[in-house]
């Protein structure tokens, strides 16, 4: 997009001229906009005031709750419902980024045919007619209709199914991550087929084998919410992650056991043995035969961890009841993933962890999702010209099945192809027309996400107005009418309330249906506590280790994007910016590889590396990561798009092309464990852009932990470190200067402004920093601090940020982003350190070791924002007061008053201030964010910054604002926990808690006495309003 | 080199107060000013003569951030049949039936960077003469207050130096910026 925008020097001198006459013309009456009324003013909306309401997320099977904030009818932000029984008021940063979905400048604007290749648009009632006429030929002639649609679950799933029996055609539900092994591994271990709940919060203990929960594995935000919960424990919540690569997930963990590739299998099954012959499990004890092969000895042969390591895991293991082992991520996805997932399945079994935190009762629902057999099958009517018509919605198969599938050049040979979605996908653009379906936001449905929950959607807006779409039930009836087969109620909306029919009966006893409809509109649906069907061992099947296919190379390990699940995140900006939560890397795909592995190659971090196999190659970017196996490369799934709009086209490289054909031996799932590669490395520069290079704090103590025998009295508190020791309130200070940091953060008055040394007082040698104290560096103050609106305030905002449930998810970056009008900037400016986010998860590996015998991992996430310091280095050296502190303890950024030299910048110890190098904001710059109409969700609350002016995290004082003004209308105090900001309330493990310093009582204050608590910086005096919470380091096993 | 400067200053000494003063100067001339709106609407006969509550049509005032500008089915309310044959009251229903909004000129526009808070001030008990001025009076509704960052500040000036002063943040940056 930028490179076409170019000014030459004409051009530039014309538009000077327009400038200067504007400038000029400015003297008379300014130029106006006109406002523009309501014609009949409606009901719900208030100008001015954010009207909510309770939706759905569909950007994964989840179904996560919303809370849709709309403001003048348009949608500004989604949060979590939390009434919701999926999640419980948090949202992760893929539902959250929903919106770019919705306001996706490259949506489909209306209905168009391929005509002679090219696209050419044409109005609803053409392209029903042309629709109508391929295929009622079709139906008439008996041959063969398709219909593939994503895991949408609940009414629309049925009326599609019902549609395709009509039709005398097939029905598919296509989902890339469609958990078919692990549905079959359950089928064939307990007889019942279903994705199970995993229950982390009462889990002592959790060993994953390659499950990525807390990303993209099942129900991801209350699997991290349960997660948080276990982890809080500080007597129980050991974690092991057991994979070859280190993911999100397994960096949270206490050990990462780097296995083998494969060598799960042996390694689950070893431990259920030790368990078994020590007889140490609560479960079952008959299932000794199964895994006599799997001693100590010869699972370390098969998966290269030590024979002494399995067995003190899984004496751990059994002595934690109960404990949780969870398998079945797309990572570990081999040809033995069902093998794999029933080892696991056995394990839980004789450990008695079945019916305790493995349950059958909210099991998530992949019920109709086909097996890729049944794909298969399809792909090969197709291919044999057995297909007439194929309609697609919400599913992208041309994209997410690998390319050994055939699936595009199959499905060339579909005479007719038709598709349902909002966006120029992959499958799409392969299509001979689109009729363009409206955006889960703005539409009317319903989902069953899991067992006991009908959750519902609602048109939280009109449709966009510049995108002609239809709602996709209605389309589908609507060609089921023209083409003269089946009987559909005239709408989609009709089919829907009947539908819900009988839960009005179950739920809605002694209400009217309207009552009952709204009711549940309102509260985003209706959910029950469902029986916990239980279920008995019925037999596991042959275990066997995977074999790799091609040579001897490095294993290659694909894995989910946490950003972009299988690849429909990648057309959202703010996703495409996020960075990755475990490399830091934006905007592009990479090959992680093991740093002494690269050494061998000449490769340095962001070298373009090929990566080969007998199906094909892919050329990235190579990221070097201590937390892979030696023997193994990593690339991240969702990336290498050809189509799907402007954000996601031609970004990185799809992996999936590197698949050889490959199946799981039980189930027919796609293997993605499955190939070796050859790596060499490639011609070109280094490129790949991150937000954060370096990975050790090299002893700055930004990231903290605290050994849990201390928390729990059973150990001292460790030395005190040198550098600190003259710090009041740093880490092993006199109880009277801890004292005196306390009162500062906890009291009125002078405590909420800039403190002043006392005479004679020095900076400690460590702490000196190029700034001078206020009082010194400006004269002195007219109106003493202990004086006037200082004196009188009656709040200290401040944070709290708990390190321990931290995990790193980032779900408040995007939050933020979407609150305060952040602007995306791209990789090119990201390389040259101009990224504009407000907020970001520092990541840091203090210890990782790629070695099998591993003992600990240490990886920590901090959350890093503004600090709010009460003695602030920005405030001092600002020219223009632009930057100056509140009564209130906030450190305020006046946008309108800052001239942008910089300065605050440049003194700030956390590099949290972001500046406007470009206009981000003007449409007619190439810089411009915000294409129409992704400007729509512009926050209107918070003002929109322009070039040259620095910007920063306020503690969402728009929010602080709303909250005591609500307050002060019903003329009450203001309650704890009110006021949220925006990453506060989008945090999966509410790690992060805003309150009030002044209330001795408030979560914050709690949370900020607490025994784990330090400052970021310490050293430098800053009194930072953000107290962080020590993460809990456990004993490994 | 001298005369260019001498001009330079001569220019900016009339320059600025005749631009600074424009609105005080009308505002006390009582001339007509303010924009030309789509429809002579007479605030003077409706707030002034007829009596009518502000908060009737800009409801938006005590609930809300913003005023409200009435929706055209408002109007319609009462000019249905309250002097429909008025040649104005005609326009009015020209775009009530066109289905067409009507495209008032904004008299007050604050810059994007300044977020202002009708329903604060409403509760606090302020008038909407005290910044408004007399709309009561004015035929057509000009821009009574200079607007400008000075005249707000008077005002919270003197309120947090009041004794009873309650507010502590009512002279903090960030109560209107951010």
């Amino acid at each position: 997009m930028s490179e076409d925008v170019v000014f030459n020097r004409r051009d530039f001198l014309k538009l000077a001229g327009i400038g200067a006459a504007a400038t000029l013309s400015g003297c008379a009456q300014p130029p106006t906009d006109r406002l523009i009324p309501y014609l009949i003013a409606p009901d719900n909306i208030l100008p001015g005031v954010a009207t909510w309401y309770a939706s759905t997320c569909r950007e994964c099977p989840a179904g996560c709750g919303l809370l849709v904030k709309t403001r003048e009818g348009r949608v500004i932000k989604v949060e979590g419902n939390p009434a919701h029984p999926v999640n419980q008021g948090a949202l992760c940063g893929r539902g959250q980024a929903t919106l770019q979905g919705l306001y996706n400048p490259d949506r489909i604007a209306s209905p168009m045919a391929r005509e002679d290749g090219a696209w050419k648009k044409i109005t609803w009632e053409d392209a029903l007619k042309r629709a109508a006429e391929k295929l009622g030929q079709a139906v008439r002639d008996h041959r063969g209709v398709a219909i593939i649609t994503e895991n949408a679950t609940g009414s629309f799933e049925k009326l599609a199914g019902e549609w395709a029996g009509a039709a005398g055609g097939t029905h598919l539900v296509y989902e890339p991550f469609s958990y078919e092994s692990l549905r079959e591994a359950n089928r064939r271990c307990f007889g019942l087929s279903a994705v199970p709940h995993f229950d982390f919060e009462r889990a002592k203990m959790v060993v994953s084998f390659g499950a990525d929960f807390l990303e993209t594995f099942g129900s991801p935000v209350a699997q991290a919410r349960g997660f948080a919960a276990m982890r809080a424990r500080p007597e129980s919540g050991f974690f092991v992650a057991v994979e070859p690569r280190l993911s999100l997930t397994g960096a949270n963990a206490d050990q990462w056991v780097a296995v083998r590739p494969g060598g799960e299998i042996a390694l689950a099954l070893g431990m259920a043995r030790v368990i078994l012959t020590e007889g140490l499990g609560a479960g079952d004890k008959s299932l000794g035969e199964a895994v006599a092969a799997y001693t100590p000895e010869a699972v370390e042969q098969q998966s290269d961890v030590p024979a002494e390591l399995v067995q003190r895991l899984a004496r751990r293991f059994a002595a934690s009841r109960p404990s949780l082992a969870v398998a079945g991520g797309i990572a570990s996805q081999s040809e033995q993933s069902v093998a794999l997932i029933a080892a696991v399945n056995l394990l839980n079994q004789v450990a008695g962890n079945v019916g305790e935190t493995v349950r059958f009762d909210r099991t998530l629902n992949f019920d109709a999702v086909a097996p890729f057999g049944e794909v298969q099958r399809l792909i090969q009517s197709m291919d044999a010209g057995q297909i007439d018509v194929l309609v697609v919605h919400g599913a992208n198969p041309v994209y997410a099945a690998p390319a050994w599938s055939g699936f595009a050049a199959a499905m060339d040979k579909v005479q007719y192809r038709i598709s349902l979605s909002g966006m120029m996908d992959e499958t799409s653009d392969r299509c001979d027309l689109l009729l363009p379906s409206l955006h889960a936001l703005e539409s009317l449905g319903d989902a069953e996400p899991a067992r006991g929950v009908w959750s519902l959607l609602q048109p939280t807006m009109k449709p966009v107005p510049m995108f002609d779409a239809h709602p996709a039930g209605d389309t589908l009836i609507a060609l089921a009418k023209a083409s003269g087969f089946g009987a559909f109620p005239a709408a989609w909306s009709e089919y829907l309330v009947a539908r819900w029919q009988p839960l009005h009966k179950r739920f809605g006893a002694g209400k009217s249906w309207g009552a009952f409809w709204d009711e549940s509109l309102a509260r985003g649906g209706v959910w029950e506590e469902p029986d916990a069907t239980q279920v008995k061992w019925s037999g596991s099947p042959a275990f066997a280790a995977p074999a790799l296919k091609g040579g001897s190379g490095p294993a290659l390990v694909l894995y989910a994007s946490p950003n972009h699940y299988d690849g429909r995140g990648a057309n959202k900006p703010w996703l495409q910016e996020l960075p990755d939560p475990t490399t830091k890397a934006v905007w592009n795909s990479w090959v992680e590889i093991h740093p002494e592995t690269a050494a061998g190659l000449g490769l340095a971090m962001g070298d373009p590396v090929k990566v080969e196999t007998s199906a094909g190659s892919v050329t990235a970017p190579a990221y070097l990561y201590a937390g892979i196996r030696k023997d193994c490369v990593a690339i991240p799934l969702g990336q290498g798009h050809t189509a799907y709009g402007r954000y996601a086209n031609g970004r990185g490289v799809n992996a999936l092309d590197l698949l050889p054909a490959s199946q799981d031996a039980a189930s027919g799932a796609v293997a993605y464990l499955t190939a070796r590669v050859r790596i060499s490395k490639a011609a070109g520069p280094a490129d790949l852009a991150m937000t954060q290079r370096e990975k050790q704090q090299a002893d700055r103590q930004i990231a903290q932990i605290i050994p849990v025998a201390v928390l729990l009295g059973t150990a001292p508190a460790p030395a005190r470190r040198d550098t600190s020791e003259s710090v009041p309130g740093g880490p092993g200070s006199s109880a009277h200067e801890v004292e005196e940091v306390e009162a500062f953060n906890s009291r009125p008055g002078k405590y909420t402004e800039p403190r002043e040394m006392k005479p004679g007082e020095k900076t400690p040698a460590h702490a000196v920093t190029a700034y001078e104290p206020i009082h010194r560096a400006r004269a002195a103050r007219q109106i003493p601090i202990s004086e006037g609106a200082y004196k009188n305030a009656q709040h200290r905002w401040a944070m709290a940020i708990d390190l321990n449930s931290c995990n790193g998810c980032q779900a408040c970056v995007v939050a933020c982003s979407a609150e305060n009008n952040v602007p995306t900037v791209g990789p090119d400016l990201i390389q040259r350190g101009r990224e504009m986010m407000w907020i970001r998860i520092e990541r840091y590996e203090e210890k990782l070791d790629a070695a099998a015998s591993s003992s600990r991992n240490d990886v920590r996430f901090v959350p890093m924002m503004c600090q709010q310091c009460g003695d602030a280095p920005c405030e001092p050296v600002c020219p223009v007061y632009a930057t100056y502190h509140n009564p209130e303890g906030l450190n305020a950024q006046v946008y309108n008053r800052c001239v942008g030299t910089r300065y605050c910048s440049n003194n700030c110890p956390y590099k949290v201030r972001s500046f406007n190098f470009f206009d981000y904001s003007a449409p007619e710059k190439p810089t411009f964010a915000f294409p129409e109409p992704l400007n729509w969700q512009l926050n209107p609350d918070v003002t929109v910054r322009s070039k040259g002016v620095m910007e920063k995290c306020t503690f969402c004082v728009q929010r602080i604002l709303e909250g005591k003004g609500n307050a002060r209308d019903e003329n009450r105090p203001l309650k704890d926990g009110e006021i949220q900001p925006a990453c506060a309330q989008g945090c999966p493990t509410q790690a992060i808690v805003f309150g009030d310093l002044m209330d001795p009582e408030s979560r914050v204050s709690k949370h900020s006495h607490g025994e784990r608590r330090y400052w970021a910086l310490n050293d430098l005096n800053t009194k930072p309003g953000i107290t962080y919470l020590k993460k809990m380091e456990r004993e490994t096993a | 080199m001298k005369r260019a400067l001498a001009l330079a200053t001569v220019v900016m000494l009339i320059a600025t107060p005749a631009v600074a003063s424009a609105q005080s100067f009308w505002a006390q001339l009582g001339a007509v000013k303010g924009p030309v709106q789509p429809i002579k609407f007479p605030h003077d006969i409706h707030a002034g003569k007829l009596g009518m509550d502000c908060l009737y049509c800009h409801y938006g005032a005590e609930k809300s951030p913003l005023a409200n500008i009435p929706a055209v089915s408002i109007c319609m309310g009462c000019h249905k049949i309250a002097v429909a044959d008025r040649p104005e009251v005609q326009k009015l229903a020209q775009y009530w039936d066109s289905g067409k909004s009507i495209p008032w000129v904004p008299v007050y526009m604050l810059p994007s960077h300044v977020k202002f808070n009708h329903k604060r001030h409403v509760r606090a008990g302020i008038t909407c003469q005290e910044c408004h001025g007399p709309v009561e009076k004015m035929a057509v509704v000009y821009q009574y207050p200079s607007l400008k960052m000075g005249w707000c500040i008077t005002c919270h000036r003197e309120r947090q130096n009041r004794a009873d002063s309650q507010n502590p943040t009512i002279m903090d940056c960030l109560t209107c910026h951010h």
